[in-house]
């Protein structure tokens, strides 16, 4: 596994801390998380209880639209379509399934390999189809993000959770019972840290 | 007394030995063939052990002593979620299945948390037909200590517990005994160091079997569990026609016949041996609470006076 730039389990429970590290490893490598992870802390008192998490992150490329490689005009004149003439073929399959869920397959023609003819009203959906995002890289390791942490990594007793996410960081908080503004103040406190980290 | 076996062979006249065991008094109570192998699991009179040692040396087999075979292990985890699924709770399932017992997985409806953890009615009775219960808990010492506390409550078995810790089976409450180095393992265990684990396991749950049958052995039951797993394959025909895996699951008290019970209870409890007794004189026919299986307990020797 390609290892982040600071990985830190600390717990006054040597042996926890170590089988964490190592299940936090395997999650990260199972989900192939490593790349958009750069710099992770994490903090476990099995005896107050409570489990802090705090990564900084790097996603990878920003949404793709439509228009980024398409391009969208009216179709015939005096009929109600919108003609889709595509350069990259990568994400067709993707684009299909949306403009099918959202038209219906008896509204859409596709006469040419790169050629898709959308029955409907040009004025009205023209612009709305030039920004349809057919795929969100962002997104998609954002939730594989959520679920391995929320739904692997932290023990599951630990039930009251209070999370902070954006595209930069994420910060977990779990406890088994209610969360002392203590432990959340320590969660920013590490959350500082790694930036302190990442900045100097 | 019967010595749980296991011989591992060629299959090219392995049908001497099963004939051998079966004239000692033994019994084989699995047979895989897989290719040119085969691997028998049986039960040997222990003063014939000798000669059946010498048979299986003249097959150019191997027999080791498989203390697992014939018992029926629950391996518990605390829920069925990605936490403990599918790695670790299968792993220990698998191998205890590859040294002779028969193993079923558990998953609590409420069992994570040190505090808030419990143990249904339910689960405890089902936990309870069982010969010997694994819980599977995590990494943190505190957590296994406290949770073991209470999660137990009510379980009359055995309970072996393993955790990432390396503990002494006093410090943990209610515990029969104690195994370390596992904890929340999300991978295979497959380095040479995890399957030394395994083992270490396996040994234990050998001898916390082996304690169970030496205190059965002071009161023996009034018949031998494959003795009765014998006899209903004798005398009900429908259960070859069973689909479940096992359908005759031997316990060290009794036996688990996957069969439902509504229909099939007076039947079995009607089923004759050659010395003149019948089932319901020498074992309780229960319902199991596993779907709507039977679950038989022999009766011992001190209520009914004789042993056949």
């Amino acid at each position: 596994m390609e290892q982040f730039e600071t990985f830190i389990v600390e717990s006054p429970d040597a042996t926890g801390a170590r089988t964490t590290r190592s299940l936090i490893q395997d999650t990260v490598s199972d989900l192939s998380l490593s790349r958009a992870i750069v710099r992770m802390k994490v903090f476990v008192d099995p005896v107050e209880p409570v489990f802090i998490l705090a990564a900084l992150l790097r996603l990878g490329s920003p949404s793709i639209k439509l228009k980024d490689f398409a391009k969208i005009d009216m179709g015939t004149l005096g009929k109600d379509e919108v003609k889709i003439e595509l350069d990259k073929e990568m994400f067709t399959v993707k684009l299909l399934n949306k403009l099918w869920a959202k038209y219906g397959k008896n509204n859409i023609e596709q006469p040419d390999k790169k050629i898709i003819i959308v029955k409907t009203d040009p004025i009205r959906d023209l612009d709305m189809l030039r920004e349809l995002v057919i795929e969100e890289p962002q997104q998609e390791v954002l939730d594989r993000l959520i679920d391995a942490i929320a739904l692997r990594i932290i023990p599951e007793g630990f039930r009251v959770r209070k999370h902070e996410l954006s595209n930069t960081h994420v910060l977990f908080v779990a406890s088994e019972d209610t969360l002392k503004p203590e432990w959340l103040a320590k969660g920013q406190e590490i959350m500082d840290s790694l930036r302190r980290e990442e900045n100097a | 007394m019967l010595e749980p076996m296991m011989y591992i062979g060629g299959a090219y006249k392995h049908s001497q030995l099963i004939e051998l065991v079966e004239d000692l008094g033994g019994y084989i109570l699995q047979k895989n063939i897989m290719q040119s192998e085969v691997v028998l699991l049986m039960l040997v009179p222990i003063n014939d052990l000798t000669i059946v040692e010498a048979k299986s040396r003249e097959l150019l087999g191997k027999l080791t002593r498989a203390p697992l075979t014939g018992s029926e292990i629950a391996a518990v985890a605390p829920t069925l979620a990605y936490h403990h699924l599918p790695h670790l709770d299968c792993d220990v399932a698998e191998f205890l299945r590859k040294q002779g017992a028969k193993t079923n997985m558990i998953g609590l409806a409420r069992g994570v948390g040190k505090r808030i953890c419990q143990l249904t009615a339910f689960e405890r009775d089902l936990i309870n037909e069982h010969d010997v219960a694994v819980f599977i808990l995590g990494n943190y010492e505190h957590c296994i200590i406290e949770k073991s506390k209470k999660l137990y409550e009510g379980i009359e078995i055995p309970i072996v517990v393993t955790g990432a810790p390396e503990l002494r089976t006093e410090d943990v409450p209610n515990a029969t005994a104690y195994v370390g180095s596992f904890g929340r393992i999300l991978h295979h265990m497959r380095h040479a160091e995890e399957l030394r684990t395994l083992d270490k396991l396996s040994a234990v749950i050998g001898k916390v079997l082996d304690d169970v049958r030496i205190e059965i052995a002071k009161d023996p039951p009034s018949v031998a569990p494959p003795r009765i797993k014998k006899e209903i394959e004798e005398q009900i025909p429908e259960i070859v026609d069973n689909l479940h895996p096992l359908p005759i699951t031997l316990q060290t008290g009794g036996v688990r016949v996957k069969l439902p019970y509504e229909e099939y209870h007076e039947q079995i409890e009607n089923i004759k041996f050659v010395e003149g007794v019948s089932m319901k004189e020498v074992a309780h026919v229960l319902p199991s609470k596993m779907r709507n299986f039977i679950l038989i307990k022999a009766i011992p020797k001190s209520e009914t006076g004789f042993v056949i």
